[in-house]
């Protein structure tokens, strides 16, 4: 194998067309006669859609149409269950599309979008976590799961009475924390279109080219081979590309009126529309002798999944897996959970459910090493993972596990600091 | 919608009596706010291709400045630097290179929003509004301009700001979320006479505690008239906490601002410019 | 609707416009430059980046008529692949461009500050760079390929 640009500085093929400014960027691309389209979406987060009145805006010249629900051939979709619809009847948060309208111009499918008469139930909802796994919590997705607890990952190693008992010291904390956007630099944005084949043709920015054409092959009822994805240049995706965003509604709407559709989100509509990262609550009870060495750990991670499924599962699976951080701790009580609620949908972001725990573990490890009078860095010196190391989850490490070094070279930078280390 | 571009103050202000037309400074708002349907204007008179809102000068004992002097073209003014350096350090924090470029100092007052970067400075300065309309001109204190409500009438311009150059020393900080882009949560501007080792006059405005940026006259009476010294600094700082306390009562920033004007204070004292010319 | 006379990258144009259409939105949908790019539209992100007259501006908060008479350089009007311009050579050589969709007003406001000052200190790039968000974090390489142009070019 030709390893010889490992190491080596390459020059990125594609950097030449993005410094012209001539890379194609989804928004960047259009055809004569197209449509624009606007999507009306949900400002309650749980709600049933009672009515749609849409005369009001299909009055407004140079409107087109306006779908809804009923419009949709297979009104679902989602990376690991078809629990999110395309445009919803049944709404689970803030932001979902519960109708689309297009029209000639940007402007008109904006104004017309207003003018969008939606009668909702209004539905009692739950933005806790915890909450929502309590027993008398309304199911969000009962055809999916009977309660709100989509996933429980258990590990278990040693015995958790023998670790406790060889502690001198117990750390014991509750951790939180929030929700993040990708914020990637590049609104979502589609051109979709029936082409010459009769195929649909999806322009778009997506992590995931294959995944889109299942999803809309099967949204709209056509064959795999009848839909085509073209990926043009990402603009920035972080995990916050892999699932579904304006994808079938362009194409549902180029298919209906046979015209070419175009859809871009503002920043705004951007925030509403997409995946976040997973808020967690942890609970961390972490143990270790008198000489540093770590012998229990006990956590408790709940992972706020949101509206629908996204990622959630593999998300807290790793957020599981990766409790105990870089260190070997011989008794061990994790336990996972991803839980729906009616906040905005978690799925990818970097790190996909290690870097919440990081705050956890690490803090853990530094209140250790104050109650036990030694450095921060010593703590991790003594615990952290090498080769023939046994994780949590029973893995042994074979392979490089330099974190020794790692350590080595940041120690003098550190013990520069205000002498926590 | 219309859309006006005179070339003279005079010509704006005729048109802005005939129809019913805002004016448009920099835009840095207005066009956001426009595009948003916030702000839905019948009519728009431009004032970016009148040359005499642009001046920046020294007159007898005033420095002036055209309200259409953008914060860039401030900030890289050598008088504005030396006899009216608070408004010198806001016009470097302010936005970002794009926004300093476009953004005018009197579309900061126009629009008046809590956090406007360039008002406290001007305060503390003692600044002036000269403004135009079908009355004619009428040139009033900044302080009292900024207690009318509404502000100005729909065809009052505003023409410029004057400072009197009084020899005060001046110095502003501002509390942002991060260096660049950041939209101040919180502004100091200090202003002080000085007569020997002794303070004779001090202004303090402050920027993001209240619906408008605002002079403390008490904190003059208390801190005037003393020797500068740490006991002194320690005094303004207890002087302004009490008045940030006092204007935000039980907002939920109430607590963290108190706090963190004392260290905003403490930031714009430092950020004078010494005898020498270099900061302090 | 009014008509307008902008210059283009050195091409006159005379539009007719509305005047509440944006100059981002002229360049791109009117001109077909599709090089500005918007990020945010409201001033924050800086990917809509384009010099005026001299002067580095967000299009998405300046009305086209705003620069009627004004000289307008946009990422189209800086080099091509026969002749890039220093700083986008530098871009490419660093590897300061990542996703790509910041990067037309980052060179912007680059060679905007080269234009004026041909060897800056690093606190004159940070300064001048601040007003250009990039997501995927690449600021380092990107503060870097504007001091190598700063070296290398004019």
């Amino acid at each position: 194998m030709n390893t010889n640009v490992v190491g080596s500085r390459v020059i990125r093929e594609d950097a030449w067309g993005k410094v012209f400014g001539q890379s194609k960027f989804p928004a960047d691309v259009n055809l004569p006669d197209q449509l624009y389209g606007v999507v009306v979406r949900s400002p309650y987060p749980h709600a049933r859609v009672r009515n749609i009145v849409t005369e009001k805006a299909l009055e407004l010249a140079g409107v087109v149409t306006v779908l809804t629900a009923k419009d949709v051939p297979h009104n679902s979709h989602g990376v690991l269950f078809r629990d999110q619809p395309v445009l919803a009847d049944y709404v689970r948060m803030v932001g979902d599309p519960v109708a689309v309208v297009g029209a000639e111009t940007m402007e008109i499918a904006r104004a017309a979008a207003k003018l969008v008469e939606i009668d909702y139930e209004v539905l009692p909802a739950v933005f806790d976590a915890e909450q929502a796994m309590l027993p008398e919590a309304l199911p969000l997705h009962p055809e999916l799961k009977p309660t709100n607890v989509l996933y429980h990952m258990p590990i278990r190693r040693g015995t958790m009475e023998d670790g406790w008992a060889l502690a001198d010291v117990v750390i014991e904390n509750e951790y939180n924390t929030q929700h993040v956007d990708h914020a990637f630099l590049q609104p979502e944005a589609v051109l979709a279109y029936v082409d010459e084949r009769g195929h649909m043709v999806v322009q778009t920015a997506t992590q995931y080219a294959h995944y889109d054409r299942g999803e809309i092959a099967h949204a709209l009822g056509l064959r795999f081979s009848q839909v085509q994805v073209k990926t043009l240049a990402v603009g920035g995706a972080f995990g916050g590309r892999e699932d579904i965003s304006l994808q079938i509604i362009a194409a549902l709407l180029a298919l209906t009126t046979l015209r070419p559709v175009k859809m871009e989100n503002t920043r705004e509509e951007s925030f509403y529309s997409h995946s976040k990262r997973h808020p967690m609550r942890m609970y961390y009870k972490t143990g270790a002798t008198k000489d540093g060495k770590l012998v229990a750990m006990e956590a408790k991670i709940v992972g706020d999944a949101g509206a629908y499924a996204s990622w959630s599962i593999n998300v807290l699976r790793k957020s599981a897996v990766h409790a105990t951080g870089p260190y070997v701790i011989p008794n061990v009580s994790i336990d996972s959970f991803a839980v729906f609620t009616n906040n905005p949908y978690a799925g990818a972001m970097r790190g996909f459910g290690a870097a919440q725990t990081v705050l956890a573990y690490e803090s853990q490890m530094d209140l250790l090493a104050k109650a036990l009078g030694i450095s921060a860095l010593e703590i991790r010196l003594l615990n952290h993972f090498k080769v023939g190391s046994t994780t949590a989850t029973g893995q042994v490490l074979t392979g490089s596990i330099p974190l020794d070094q790692c350590l080595a070279k940041i120690a003098p930078y550190l013990q520069k600091g205000d002498g926590i280390l | 919608m219309k859309y006006f571009q005179p070339q003279s103050v005079r010509e704006a202000v005729e048109i802005a009596q005939t129809s019913e037309a805002a004016f448009l400074a920099g835009g840095t708002d207005l066009v956001l706010f426009m595009q948003t349907g916030k702000i839905k204007p019948i009519a728009l008179i431009d004032l970016g291709k009148i040359p005499q809102l642009k001046m920046i000068r020294e007159t007898e004992g005033y420095l002036e400045i055209g309200s259409m002097a953008t914060f860039a073209e401030m900030g890289n003014n050598e008088l504005i630097y030396k006899q009216a350096h608070a408004l010198w350090l806001a016009c470097h924090t302010m936005g970002s290179p794009q926004i300093r470029n476009q953004a005018t100092i009197g579309g900061n007052l126009g629009n008046c929003s809590p956090a406007a970067d360039g008002l406290p400075p001007l305060l503390a300065l003692g600044a002036e509004v000269h403004l135009v309309s079908g009355n004619g001109d009428e040139v009033i204190a900044l302080e009292s301009l900024l207690s009318r409500t509404p502000l100005l009438a729909q065809d009052t311009l505003i023409q410029g700001f004057r400072i009197p150059l009084k020899g005060f020393q001046s110095g502003f900080a501002k509390l942002g979320r991060r260096r660049a882009l950041a939209i101040a949560r919180l502004s100091v501007a200090v202003a002080i006479e000085v007569d020997g080792n002794l303070v004779t006059q001090v202004r303090v405005a402050l920027g993001a505690v209240g619906r408008r940026a605002f002079l403390s006259e008490a904190l003059n009476q208390d801190l005037s008239g003393q020797e500068i010294n740490e006991a002194w600094i320690e005094k303004g700082v207890e002087q302004v906490q009490r008045i940030v306390r006092e204007a935000l009562g039980t907002r939920a920033s109430a607590p963290y601002k108190r706090v963190a004007v004392s260290g905003v204070f403490r930031e714009a004292l430092d950020s004078f410019i010494t005898e020498g010319g270099s900061n302090a | 609707m009014m008509d307008i006379k902008l210059m283009v990258n050195n091409k006159p144009y005379t539009l007719n416009i509305e005047p509440s259409e944006r100059l981002l939105d002229v360049l791109r949908t009117r001109l077909g430059l599709m090089g500005t790019k918007e990020g945010c539209g409201e001033g924050e992100c800086g990917a809509c980046t384009v010099i005026v007259d001299g002067k580095t501006v967000n299009s998405c908060l300046v009305l086209a008529a705003q620069a009627n008479g004004s000289e307008i350089t946009t990422i189209e009007g800086v080099g091509n692949r026969r002749k890039p311009h220093p700083v986008q050579k530098a871009f490419v050589e660093v590897g300061a461009v990542q996703c790509g969709f910041c990067t037309p007003g980052m060179v912007l406001s680059a060679k905007n500050l080269l234009d004026k000052k041909s060897k800056p200190s690093d606190d004159e790039i940070s300064v001048a760079m601040s007003g250009n968000l990039c997501r995927c974090t690449g600021y380092d390489k990107i503060l870097r390929a504007v001091k190598l142009a700063s070296q290398e070019g004019n």
